[in-house]
């Protein structure tokens, strides 16, 4: 069976990447649209927007419709489309699609209510799936950069708020550190082999390599996975991430918390499990790399959110935890492996994007509150909401029979199947320690003295809610489905 | 390339046909390493440069101030004073917007002597670059970044 | 057949009922349910009493198989034979009565139901215990009679005395039990069965046999029956084991009057005479059965003399006629112990039932120094009191018979028949069983008249508000006593001649060994009724004396026993302490097990188990949380030195370590 599939004319690349191409069109025209009708455009904007993601996701869906079932490389290589990148795309789509609904009315109440913000994330949404279609070092570096860089704008998008451009500081600065150790990665990986081209790269690293040249390309793949650790928020690349996501206004965080890792980790997949596959028995590099990242994550995850009082910071550490459950299925290197990271990151999108609409909805009469002690006695005032929540954080908790028990499931048993047997062991502890301060929160929302009701929530945020609850609980019920998709998804890359 | 003297038609240059495999690269690692040597010379010149530019007027400038030399400029700024202050975002703001558009240039140099190679394709893609950036230049136009009041 | 599984089932029906009856009706519903029920199994086992006694009956009623594992098979069966019918009797008369009399006894409790579902719970039990066909049946019943117990000693949980009380007694028991266990399992290793029907047949091959045990030969029957017999020593209170039996006068006094008296604390001698096939083939199992249940006797007696709570001189006076019961047994005479155990439930019931209905007309007073002169307040309970204390002491008149029966109260016929089995085992042991029978007999005389005394008569010694509602009990109450009383004047005369006289044969079939030891120990007594003067004679006037003791200090001169107490007599003290039987176990286990208990709790759970596990593990978690929070300085160069320093070392780990192969 063919594998690859290469592309040669303009015309059918951009047929390839017809779903950048809309978005790109209509993230400019929504800034034209915006800029022209002035402050008062944000809701048209922002409904736009979400059109815009609906419609780009239709063009996705079309192209999967058209047998795209083995890697089709277009743009001279600089750009591949297949199951798996299809695949990321939907679930970056369904994040930013959220994340604008989210948004709106939350930046109407608090007075941010700037067309910017449809615009900027659909301009990082663009630059993910220019990322996780990137089959070239230049083209990966400018995904990224696009993603980026309209991230650290609306990081600091209240900029009359002290915290919230403190934090698109810290997120600026220190992603320019990453992207400077990536762009060194890149430039070693380049120097060593000569090539920027995914597929060229691979089959030089295949080849008998010397001593010091193997070693450049083990330099060059460090500061490169260092770099993406930085985008997936994996320690010790993780510093940025308590802080941005308490400083920057929460739709913005619940943007962050889902998407952008989400293109982070297709990348990080491609750049290891592409360019230098498992073979069975030899251990590669990169492999080491995972295996440290995932353990420093998962218990500093598990350990640091422990002390957090704030809900927001401590849902940072927690998808810190995340990240690092996610890098034991990729450790293992294998089909089964990756399959278990993209179940992992589907049922992290959902059920995390739930956990932000419930905080989102933390909101009295005086204002936001956003201290796990305001959940306090949460179930006397909203029966369905606090059972929601209470589920929500038992399956990121890895409590069967939610979602979360098989998103850990999966990535656990390849790693397993591989010989990481330590790196499942310590990932099982780490979850124990992780429970105490999910199910605390539990027993804040269900026992502690009640704090007094919340304001409604929107027709919008709700609809999302049932969406993530019934997910989440009801996974286990149309387990089978999800896995086709992955599985599917997963095979194409090897 | 000639300038250092290599044989013309020697491709050197890492990726334009295809990677190199490592057996080459090892025969040619020297040409390889040659490569770099315009930008060693650059920095050397450029600290020279550096160096004469701070010791010369030292040695030869004369110095006599008078009130028009050691008066505000018409940004604001002291002539003598910390770098390290506080001054009007605006400024700031300009010269990145000055930037964008020095860099949108910079692009332009080597697009216009290869256009020939280029074709139409080339032709067109610095057309949807440049309309691109024009996008953002109205955004900035009408958010009025580029008055100073 | 079906009469025997309702004898059994309904208690449990009444018992499971009760609860949800008193909650959906009310709690009379709870108590006519679990009373009906009971009075229909009274009326039960009388039938099946007659018709099972003088017919050589044994049947084995099957219900259905326990459990199967390899060899080992229980079934659950009942086995009804002359031994089982007569406990039946017992069991339910004395608890259809104390239903009865608990409905008015208890009427101002809140908590009715479930005292009604607790006795029932307890009837079944110790009905499983005597139809048991097996050893773990027994051991079935004897753990739930065990239960029952604990929680109706305990009914009133609100009392600290109440609870410690029950825990008391479940512990104690647990030793008792322990035996029990190793003994049932020792007979399973011996005998490949627990079927009774199975194992006893079998027995006279053992007889002789041994085993070995480190350096010892030890007799095999011997072994399994000290054990066996150590379950029996807990469960009917006998001395080292007997500690419990006064304290669970904690519990209501209907309880005592069932399960302290008449029933449970029964179920030990019960025991033995089941098992007597196995205890004849190990005499000196026998001889040690004698001397604890002597001893017991004696002490217990003794005990008795200076107690002042009116229910502890009966729980005394209950724990010395067991011994008489356990040294009849252990002189082979099986019948006259059921007999005495037999007679001695009307009786006892009776006295405890009486003391109930005087606690509940001086206003819940125990306290016998605060009672006196109510005899012509409550006459009905007096009368019956008197009766009681009539056949406890044995009034009745030596050598004199109607119908071949002895003249007497019913104590006097079946305690006078124990001592004349004791003297007539012509052995050492039975001779010392017959002495401390007969010293018992006279502080037995004494105690009990002394108990008569101090609260009936005198002068009245409590305040004048408890003496105005000083009241008659109702009917309800008085009903029981009655027939109680009946029991206690007739039962010796009437049953005499089928448990212990010319009938006795026929009327207990093949319950006991027929030949051997009891034969010959049973036709001795009636030689030495004949001949030996003493042995008619001495109880008789033993009983006399404590009379005479007891009307000398307690009517003539009143004023003698405080001062007594206030001498400060060693021996006095000595007796009136319970031989400080307390206070040594409290010095040789209670501290000891505290101190292992403190050290285990303490260093071994807390400081070991807890400080490494739980506490030490969520301990370091709050530690490494608190570091790993302080590396989030907030400063930028830190984050972005954490960064650098991350790929450093990640570098140098694949320049040292890694990488190329």
């Amino acid at each position: 069976m063919e594998t690859i599939k290469v592309i040669d004319s303009l015309h059918a690349s951009l047929d390839l990447a017809l779903p950048e191409v809309i978005m790109a069109l209509g993230a400019m025209a929504l800034m034209m649209y915006g800029v022209f009708r002035g402050e008062k455009s944000f809701s048209a904007v922002s409904w736009g927007a979400f059109g815009l993601i609906v419609v780009t996701g239709l063009s996705v869906m079309d192209l999967a419709a058209n047998d795209i079932t083995v890697r089709t490389i277009g743009f001279s290589g600089a750009f591949v489309v297949e199951p798996f990148s299809i695949f990321l795309k939907y679930l970056i789509l369904a994040g930013s699609g959220a994340a604008v609904l989210m948004a709106m009315d939350f930046m109407k109440r608090e007075k941010l209510a700037r067309f910017e913000y449809p615009v900027l994330v659909v301009l990082a949404t663009l630059g993910m799936m220019i990322m996780v279609s990137a089959n070239d070092l230049i083209s990966l570096y400018m995904g990224l950069e696009l993603q980026s860089l309209a991230l650290y704008v609306l990081a600091a998008f209240n900029r009359d708020s002290l915290r919230s451009t403190e934090s698109g500081l810290k997120y600026f600065v220190l992603g320019a550190v990453s992207s400077g150790l990536l762009l060194y990665g890149c430039s070693l990986l380049y120097g060593f082999t000569g090539t920027t081209n995914f597929d060229a790269l691979a089959k030089v690293a295949a080849g008998d390599l010397s001593g010091s040249a193997q070693m450049g390309l083990i330099f060059g793949i460090t500061f490169l996975l260092a770099g993406l650790a930085f985008k997936i928020s994996a320690v010790p690349f993780h510093m940025w991430t308590p802080d941005v996501y308490e400083g920057s206004p929460t739709p913005v965080v619940a943007f962050f918390a889902a998407a952008p890792k989400i293109a982070a980790m297709g990348l990080f997949i491609r750049v290891t499990v592409g360019l230098f596959p498992v073979s069975e028995g030899v251990e590669q590099p990169w492999q080491q790399i995972v295996v440290f990242v995932a353990i420093a994550s998962m218990v500093l995850g598990a350990f640091a959110a422990i002390g957090q009082t704030n809900i927001k910071r401590l849902m940072a550490y927690s998808s810190i935890g995340h990240m690092g459950y996610a890098l034991v299925g990729l450790s293992a290197g294998t089909k089964e492996g990756v399959d278990g990271v993209l179940l992992y990151m589907l049922i992290y999108l959902f059920t995390v994007t739930g956990v932000f609409v419930c905080i989102l909805a933390m909101r009295r009469k005086e204002g936001m509150v956003e201290h796990i002690s305001d959940l306090a006695g949460m179930s006397q005032n909203h029966k369905i909401g606090a059972f929601v929540l209470s589920m929500l954080f038992f399956s990121l908790a890895g409590i069967p029979p939610l979602a979360g028990f098989w998103g850990k499931l999966f990535v656990f048993l390849p790693a397993i199947q591989a010989g990481y047997i330590l790196l499942v062991v310590i990932g099982a502890l780490a979850s124990v320690v992780s429970a105490f301060y999910y199910l605390r929160i539990v027993k804040i929302i269900y026992f502690d003295e009640p704090e007094g009701a919340f304001q409604p929530q929107p027709m919008a945020l709700r609809l999302i809610l049932a969406v993530s609850a019934i997910f989440t609980l009801g996974l286990t019920l149309f387990l089978q489905v999800p896995r086709e998709w992955t599985s599917f998804a997963a095979g194409s890359l090897f | 390339m000639r300038l250092l003297g290599l044989p013309p038609g020697q491709d050197i240059i890492p990726g334009r046909e295809g990677p190199l495999i490592r057996g080459e690269r090892m025969e040619n690692m020297n040409a390889f390493l040659l490569e770099y040597l315009p930008i060693i010379i650059f920095i050397g010149i450029a600290a020279v440069i550096g160096i004469a530019l701070v010791v010369v007027p030292l040695l030869i400038a004369p110095s006599n101030p008078d009130p028009e030399k050691v008066s505000t400029y018409e940004c604001g700024f002291n002539a003598f004073d910390d770098a390290r202050m506080r001054f009007d975002v605006r400024f700031y703001l300009v010269s990145i917007l000055f930037i964008i558009f020095d860099l949108e240039v910079a692009f332009l140099f080597p697009w216009s002597i290869s256009l020939n190679e280029l074709g139409p394709v080339g032709f067109w893609s610095m057309f949807v670059f440049l309309g691109i950036l024009t996008i953002g230049f109205v955004y900035e136009w009408k958010k009025g970044a580029l008055e100073w009041e | 057949m079906w009469i025997y599984k309702l004898i059994v089932l309904l208690p449990l029906i009444g018992a499971l009922l009760a609860m949800p009856a008193g909650r959906m009706f009310s709690a009379r519903a709870a108590e006519l349910l679990t009373s009906g029920l009971m009075i229909l199994v009274a009326v039960f086992s009388w039938t099946a009493f007659f018709s099972v006694t003088g017919s050589q009956a044994d049947l084995t009623v099957p219900l259905f198989t326990w459990m199967t594992s390899g060899d080992f098979h229980v079934a659950w069966a009942l086995k009804i034979d002359s031994l089982t019918a007569v406990m039946l009797v017992v069991v339910n008369t004395v608890s259809c009565l104390v239903h009865i009399y608990s409905i008015g006894y208890m009427s101002h409790d809140p908590h009715r139901p479930r005292f009604f579902a607790y006795l029932s719970l307890f009837t079944f039990a110790m009905l499983s215990l005597v139809t048991a066909s097996n050893f773990l049946q027994m051991f079935f019943g004897w753990e739930g009679v065990g239960l029952a117990s604990y929680l109706l000693i305990g009914f009133w949980f609100h009392k600290d005395s109440a609870n410690a009380a029950a825990i008391k007694a479940f512990v104690v028991n647990r030793v008792g039990d322990f035996g029990f266990v190793l003994g049932i399992m020792a007979t399973f290793m011996v005998f490949g069965s627990i079927e009774f029907d199975k194992v006893f047949p079998q027995v006279h091959h053992f007889e002789n046999h041994t085993f070995h045990f480190l350096a010892w030969e030890v007799p095999t029957m011997t072994t399994i029956c000290l054990l066996l017999f150590v379950g029996a020593m807990g469960k009917s209170a006998q001395i080292i084991l007997h500690t419990w039996l006064p304290d669970a006068m904690e519990g209501p006094t209907p309880v005592s009057a069932l399960i302290h008296a008449a029933t449970m604390v029964t179920a030990g001698v019960f025991m033995v005479c089941r098992l007597s096939y196995m205890f004849e083939a190990a005499p000196a199992a026998l001889a040690v059965v004698t001397v604890v249940g002597a001893t017991t006797a004696f002490f217990a007696a003794t005990v008795g003399l200076f107690q002042n709570d009116i229910k502890r001189v009966i729980a005394y006076s209950t724990c010395s006629q067991l011994g008489y019961m356990f040294f009849a047994a252990g002189v082979s005479a099986y019948p006259v112990a059921m007999f005495h155990l037999f007679t001695h439930a009307f009786f006892k019931a009776l006295l405890f039932l009486g003391a109930g209905s005087v606690i509940h007309a001086m206003s819940d007073e125990q306290d016998m120094r605060k009672m006196g002169g109510i005899y012509k307040m409550i006459p009905m309970t007096w009368a019956m009191m008197l009766i009681g204390t009539f056949a406890l002491t044995g009034v009745g008149i030596p050598g004199v018979e109607i119908f071949g029966a002895p003249l007497g109260f019913a104590g006097f016929v079946s305690k006078d028949g124990i001592l004349e089995m004791a003297y007539a085992a012509h052995s050492g042991v039975g001779k010392y069983a017959f002495w401390m029978g007969i010293a018992a007999a006279v502080m037995t005389s004494f105690y009990s008249w002394r108990l008569a005394f101090m609260t009936f008569h005198d002068k009245p010694r409590a305040s004048a508000d408890v003496m105005s509602h000083v009241h008659e009990s109702p009917a309800v109450m008085t009903v029981p006593l009655a027939i109680l009383a009946l029991g206690a004047v007739l039962a010796g005369m009437v049953f005499y001649g089928g448990f212990m006289g010319h009938d006795l044969a026929a009327f207990w079939g093949a319950s006991f060994p027929e030949h051997g030891a009891t034969h010959v120990v049973m036709t001795e007594a009636h030689h030495v009724k004949e001949t030996v003067a003493v042995v008619v004679w001495a109880p008789f006037v033993v009983m006399l004396l404590g009379l005479g003791i007891a009307y000398y200090y307690y009517i003539r001169h009143p004023e003698l026993p405080p001062k007594m107490g206030q001498s400060r007599n060693g021996l006095y003290l000595f007796v009136k302490n319970k031989w400080y039987f307390d206070e040594l176990y409290d010095f040789l286990f209670v501290r000891p097990a505290q101190k292992l208990g403190r050290f285990l709790w303490k260093k071994g759970d807390g400081f070991t188990i807890d400080g490494f596990g739980p506490d030490g593990v969520s301990a370091l978690v709050l530690k490494i949380t608190g570091q790993v929070v302080r590396l989030q300085t907030g400063y930028l160069y830190h984050y972005a030195f954490a960064m650098l320093l991350g790929v450093a070392a990640l570098v140098t780990y694949f320049m040292f370590f890694g990488g190329a192969n």
